[in-house]
């Protein structure tokens, strides 16, 4: 019904990398920039001095920073600490700063689900690890998925579908197909996230890696390229701009 | 590196020279991993079963006692004990008039009638079975949203309290307190635990040679509408919300050792099972609110179900395993080991309700809250499912901590049953 998400990269010119996001179906949009390495003025050698200090800000658009956005930084922070290399050259005992500003989309109150927001601050703070160079194991990509409650599984829910969910699913993949996040609430059994798994993977990842369900895969052709290589097109056609000038050249 | 030095004091320690023996508790603070992983990996010769370092299986939780009631002026409180961290719950119970919400003479006007009307049509059901869940499905929907709309319910964590060496008493809230706070409000919400019915207060217009019913209980409300029914279907009175009770939760974690999160939200089970709220009613020619003081009079919170909360830890062989560029197979292909042929650096533990040493080696956490269909089915449902941090816990090792959790689910059901 609607076309995929859209995503800059490098659109903030004093940051060490930017990017931004903006997912077509829950409206979320989110500008982000990291800074690395950096030093961190209030960092303590006796944490971790052999690792690099992964700090994660998220500003919501409208209303000051409060609890809600506490724990989507721990999340966030969780999830990405896995990916970075904090222990490559330059990088230990200092510190990777991600800012992540919430544009447009929702606003979520005060004990609010951040569910619906979660993929796209975790697309923007990849693609904006991405422009900054920061070293990298593997990315990552993740959709949210809504259980109605008669039982179907929604692609892509809106926000009105988020609401009316008797549960909402937020799965996140890494490139080489484990299963980084998963986030869930609302009621569900165990038979259900099992279908959300099969599905989100779908979305991530596309047909490639999706086993056994034949019709799955049909839709997933018609549907939108997989999420995994969005991240990797929009890398591409950024880095095809950048060096237009040396392909024209030669 | 890491198993080298495991293996190497393993070995080493009865035959060093003296100068060179550490005690455990040194071993412990200078090398945690391998400490650990000495622990749950013992020499095949030594016929130990693989415990942690605190001696319990890796899916063992530690003793768990609940104490309710405890602080004399709260309306509930409770006093949990997850091994060595403690989390004491108060709730107190406060009056907001509808008066002072400034949306409320908007708002209520339609939502009032509706409700309560949808309150007359539901309430035989609620009435048969009032203290558990039970014909909630189609009673709650906009029920719940005063809940939401005036935040009449406010969790709040106190880390500040000394409880562990890196939290000083009287800081600001720390990034984990808030963020525990949040899980707690957010958690409360989406359970849907407290039904608004319970935190109303109510005023009946007295009918014209009527005026000794005024507000109310539950059960005198259950009269009126029968009587109502009885006497020909006469036009209901109008009937208003007055005042809604508005329950101030308070989390103090005053000893902490790790999994923070399933002893408070333990404690705020046990507290608002504890809860009592006195009978209150409106008081037209005061214009306020009063209660009475009598302890018959007041009644418990009816809530639904009793989502546990169980956590999880997962401690992995490799002590790289946090920054290693190529190493990490991929997914596929780790599905295709199974837990027996892991060897060497590919083992991994999922250690149960992980205290403060072992939270402090494993970066990927898994939270489950799980509760029991109390329509007779018992089925399990997942009520909440956090996993963060890393790869080891996929869809075969997600399934057997739902088993865990219901097991635990049981457990919790017998302590709070007792308290």
């Amino acid at each position: 019904m609607m076309g995929g998400p859209i995503a800059s990269l490098h659109p903030l010119s004093r940051a060490d990398g930017s990017a931004s996001y903006k997912c077509p179906s829950t409206g979320s949009n989110v500008l982000g920039s990291v800074n690395a390495p950096v030093e961190l003025p209030g960092r303590r050698d006796a944490l971790k001095p052999e690792d690099a200090t992964i700090e994660v800000f998220v500003k919501p658009g409208t209303a000051p920073s409060g609890v809600g956005e506490r724990y989507v930084e721990g999340i966030l922070r969780g999830a990405l600490s896995r990916i970075v290399l904090g222990r490559e050259k330059g990088y230990p005992r200092r510190g990777v700063v991600i800012t992540l500003a919430i544009l447009g989309g929702e606003s979520i109150g005060r004990g609010g689900s951040y569910l619906p927001l979660l993929p796209a601050l975790l697309h923007t703070s990849i693609l904006a690890l991405l422009s900054a160079s920061v070293p990298l194991s593997m990315s990552l990509s993740a959709t949210m998925l809504a259980v109605n409650p008669s039982g179907e599984i929604v692609r892509k829910p809106s926000i009105t579908d988020a609401r009316a969910a008797a549960s909402l699913h937020v799965l996140a993949f890494t490139s080489k197909g484990h299963l980084l996040l998963s986030e869930s609430e609302g009621r569900f059994n165990f038979d259900t996230w099992d279908k959300v798994y099969e599905n989100a993977l779908a979305v991530c990842h596309g047909t490639s890696t999706l086993s056994s369900d034949g019709d799955v895969a049909m839709t997933e052709n018609m549907d939108t390229q997989p999420l995994e290589g969005f991240v990797r097109d929009t890398v591409e056609d950024h880095i095809r701009a950048e060096y237009a000038w040396k392909v024209d050249a030669a | 590196m890491a198993s080298t030095a495991a293996d190497s004091t393993a070995q080493a320690a009865p035959t060093a020279p003296p100068s060179l023996i550490l005690p455990p508790s040194q071993f412990a603070r200078l090398q945690p991993h391998a400490y650990l992983l000495a622990h749950l990996s013992p020499p095949a010769s030594s016929q130990q079963p693989s415990l942690r370092a605190n001696g319990r299986s890796p899916s063992q939780f530690r003793i768990t006692s609940a104490n309710t009631g405890s602080l004399t002026h709260t309306n509930g409180s409770a006093v949990v004990r997850l091994g060595d961290t403690t989390a004491v719950c108060g709730i107190k119970a406060e009056i907001l008039h509808t008066e002072d919400i400034p949306s409320w003479s908007v708002s209520h006007s339609s939502s009032s009638l509706a409700s309560n009307k949808r309150r007359k049509l539901t309430s035989p059901a609620e009435n048969l079975g009032a203290d558990r869940e039970d014909g909630s499905e189609e009673t709650d929907d906009d029920d719940d949203s005063y809940i939401e709309d005036f935040s009449l319910l406010v969790p709040n964590l106190s880390l500040s309290t000394g409880c562990a060496p890196g939290f000083i008493p009287g800081a600001p809230p720390s990034a984990l307190a808030q963020s525990l706070s949040h899980q707690i409000l957010s958690l409360l919400r989406s359970t849907r635990i407290v039904r608004s019915k319970d935190l109303q207060i109510w005023y009946q217009r007295p009918n014209l040679g009527r005026e000794e019913l005024e507000v109310h209980n539950e059960d005198e409300q259950m009269d009126v509408d029968v009587e109502q029914d009885r006497s020909g279907g006469a036009t209901p009175e109008p009937r208003e919300i007055k005042a809604f009770w508005v329950l101030y939760i308070d989390i103090m974690i005053i000893s902490l050792a790790g999994n923070p999160f399933d002893a408070a939200w333990l404690s705020v089970l046990a507290a608002l099972r504890d809860t009592k709220l006195p009978r209150a009613w409106w008081d037209v020619d005061n214009e306020i609110v009063v209660c009475s003081d009598l302890v018959s009079e007041a009644r418990k919170l009816s809530l639904r179900g009793l989502p546990v909360a169980s956590s999880f830890g997962v401690f992995e062989a490799d002590a790289a395993a946090g920054w290693r560029a190529v190493l990490i197979p991929d997914a596929e292909e780790e599905r295709k080991i199974a837990d027996s042929e892991r060897k060497g650096i590919r083992r991994r533990w999922i250690l149960a309700d992980p205290d403060g040493y072992e939270e402090g080696l494993s970066l990927e956490r898994v939270c489950l809250v799980v509760d029991r269909d109390q329509g007779g089915s018992g089925e399990v449902v997942i009520v909440k499912l956090e996993k963060n941090g890393g790869f080891a816990v996929d869809r075969k090792e997600l399934k057997q901590l739902v088993e865990i959790s219901a097991q635990r689910w049981e457990d919790i059901n017998q302590i709070l049953g007792q308290c």
